[in-house]
């Protein structure tokens, strides 16, 4: 990986956020997660008077339902801001007219997507960290927290959502549209990712749509480290798991990439 | 008058030419509120449903009961998306076209908003099909209520969009009013809890948005049987609603185009 690529990157990208984008945007998905949160504040305390199902705390290992779901909401902001703003990248560059340019300097891959990743990475847990103060007032409480399983699961969230940018980031310059690639899988995500009830109620097709997508996995452990409920020969099966599903995802996306690039500049004056 | 349908039939069919070019319409149009009403209905499923505290929820209907919202959602979703897909028309130039012809300002917003009616109704009636197909048993209908509902329900909807597109027309930076409406909307109007078992604070926020009534309106209607004195309150508020709606963007475009004179910037203002 070349390290000067991947520094200036980083500082491209930075020097772009804080010039040329407004903060609202960042401020939309803070939203977005303060929405979920709520309304599930709402169920819980207000329609169904606290009363959960019999067979939700055999299915998640917790009946502390709020953190549950605010851990779900907070693990779905980060997948949405990280995945949002890497698989954009190209095609944003192509709409700005700036992708030709960056095809002609000496552009690895690897390292432009890894800076922007890293960015990007160190940006949503800042927000992430404003989210989660918000969900302490909806009642996330941390029942079992440890350190190590912690940064475990983070890195290889990271290295699960990088792919899954990757391949959306293939559908966007091949589709060359974002509004509706982009709000599909997030859709998608919420639905068949556990984020707020546990994927176990979905029929056996879409439990198997979630499995194929990193962020159920990485759901799970990520639960388990605020909310413990995991053994830890279970928690290495899952991060096994999401390192093999993650590395089919970088691994096909990088070179399916490349290939669409070409396409991408044969039919940009089309 | 005859000029102003006119105008407003001419841009309501510009629009939809517009927005089904692209087939990619009925990806938003039907997947996205079918996903989110999917999520929403297997979030029920964490809780003991039988234990509701709204008296004529239970476990038969409540699959209905969130159909009707995610409906109504969708309906005023569509409306708030045309608003926003009509400032393309300052971005693209067109703006300044539609200002310099001596159409009415107010055929042209109302043709806009009628257009989007017309892509609500049909996620409208795909819905309404799927609650009859599945759950004909769980549902108690007043017909004359329905019937009574309906239209005001229409009228709401195609005025909630024609003050959004007003709005849209007053400035540029308006794509915070997306972000501020779009959601919340979703939250506060009932679409997945009641607003009648909101806390005090969330039941004056729900108060703001027209999709509150128009819910609870065709629920009471359609699940308990409401005739039309029961849901008298409702239907004379979503009266007045319309009022004040109306009189919103007419004043709201008579601001617009002041203000225009006074920057001098037909595409700029």
């Amino acid at each position: 990986m070349d390290l000067k690529v991947l520094r200036a990157t980083i500082k491209k990208e930075f020097q772009i956020r804080l010039r040329a984008y407004p903060v609202d945007f960042m401020l939309g998905c803070i939203l977005t997660s303060f929405y979920t949160v709520f309304g599930a504040w709402m169920m819980y305390h207000y329609f169904f008077g606290k009363r959960l199902a019999t067979d939700f705390s055999n299915l998640t290992g917790t009946s502390d339902y709020m953190s549950y779901a605010i851990v779900g909401s907070l693990v779905y902001m980060f997948v949405v801001r990280t995945c949002l703003n890497v698989s954009r990248r190209l095609i944003t560059e192509l709409r700005e007219g700036t992708l030709e340019s960056l095809m002609l300097a000496p552009f690895k891959r690897t390292s432009y997507f890894v800076g922007n990743m890293i960015l990007q990475t160190i940006m949503t847990l800042g927000e992430t960290a404003i989210a989660m103060v918000i969900g302490v007032f909806f009642g996330l409480k941390i029942h079992d927290f440890c350190f190590w399983k912690f940064v475990i699961a983070l890195i290889l969230s990271i290295y699960g959502f990088f792919g899954l940018s990757l391949i959306l980031g293939c559908v966007m310059i091949y589709t060359r549209d974002t509004y509706i690639s982009q709000n599909t899988l997030f859709t998608a995500i919420f639905l068949v990712c556990g984020i707020t009830f546990p994927k176990e109620y979905l029929p056996g097709i879409l439990q198997f749509v979630g499995n194929i997508i990193p962020v159920t996995d990485c759901l799970t452990l990520m639960r388990a480290d605020f909310l413990g409920g995991l053994t830890n020969g279970r928690f290495i099966y899952i991060a096994m798991r999401i390192f093999l599903v993650g590395s089919v995802y970088v691994f096909t996306g990088f070179p399916l990439l490349k290939q669409l690039e070409k396409i991408a500049l044969e039919k940009m004056e089309g | 008058m005859k000029y102003f349908f006119k105008v407003m039939l001419a841009e309501s069919w510009k629009q939809h030419r517009n927005y089904f070019s692209n087939k990619l319409i009925y990806v938003s149009l039907f997947l996205w509120p079918f996903l989110s009403f999917m999520a929403s209905y297997y979030s029920y499923k964490v809780f003991d449903i039988e234990g509701s505290v709204v008296s004529y929820i239970s476990g038969g209907n409540i699959m209905v009961f969130l159909l009707i919202g995610y409906m109504g959602m969708s309906f005023f979703r569509s409306v708030v998306q045309s608003a926003w897909h009509f400032s393309f028309e300052r971005q693209s130039g067109t703006l300044e076209y539609i200002y310099l012809s001596p159409a009415s300002r107010m055929a042209v917003i109302l043709g806009n908003a009628l257009s989007s009616v017309f892509e609500g109704s049909v996620a409208m009636a795909v819905f309404g099909a799927l609650i009859i197909l599945y759950n004909k048993e769980s549902l108690s209908i007043n017909v004359i209520g329905l019937v009574t509902v309906i239209p005001i329900f229409l009228c709401v909807a195609l005025l909630w969009g024609a003050f959004l597109n007003a709005c849209f027309l007053y400035s540029r930076d308006t794509d915070f009013l997306f972000t501020v409406l779009e959601e919340p909307m979703e939250i506060f109007s009932g679409v997945k809890v009641p607003v009648s078992i909101f806390p005090g604070w969330a039941r004056v926020i729900s108060c703001i948005f027209p999709l509150t009534y128009a819910l609870e309106a065709l629920r009471q209607v359609m699940l308990n049987s409401a005739d039309i004195s029961s849901v008298k309150n409702v239907v004379i508020i979503s009266l007045v609603i319309i009022l004040v709606l109306l009189s919103a963007t007419l004043i709201t475009i008579h601001i617009v185009e002041k203000h225009m004179r006074k920057t001098g910037n037909v595409i700029l203002f």
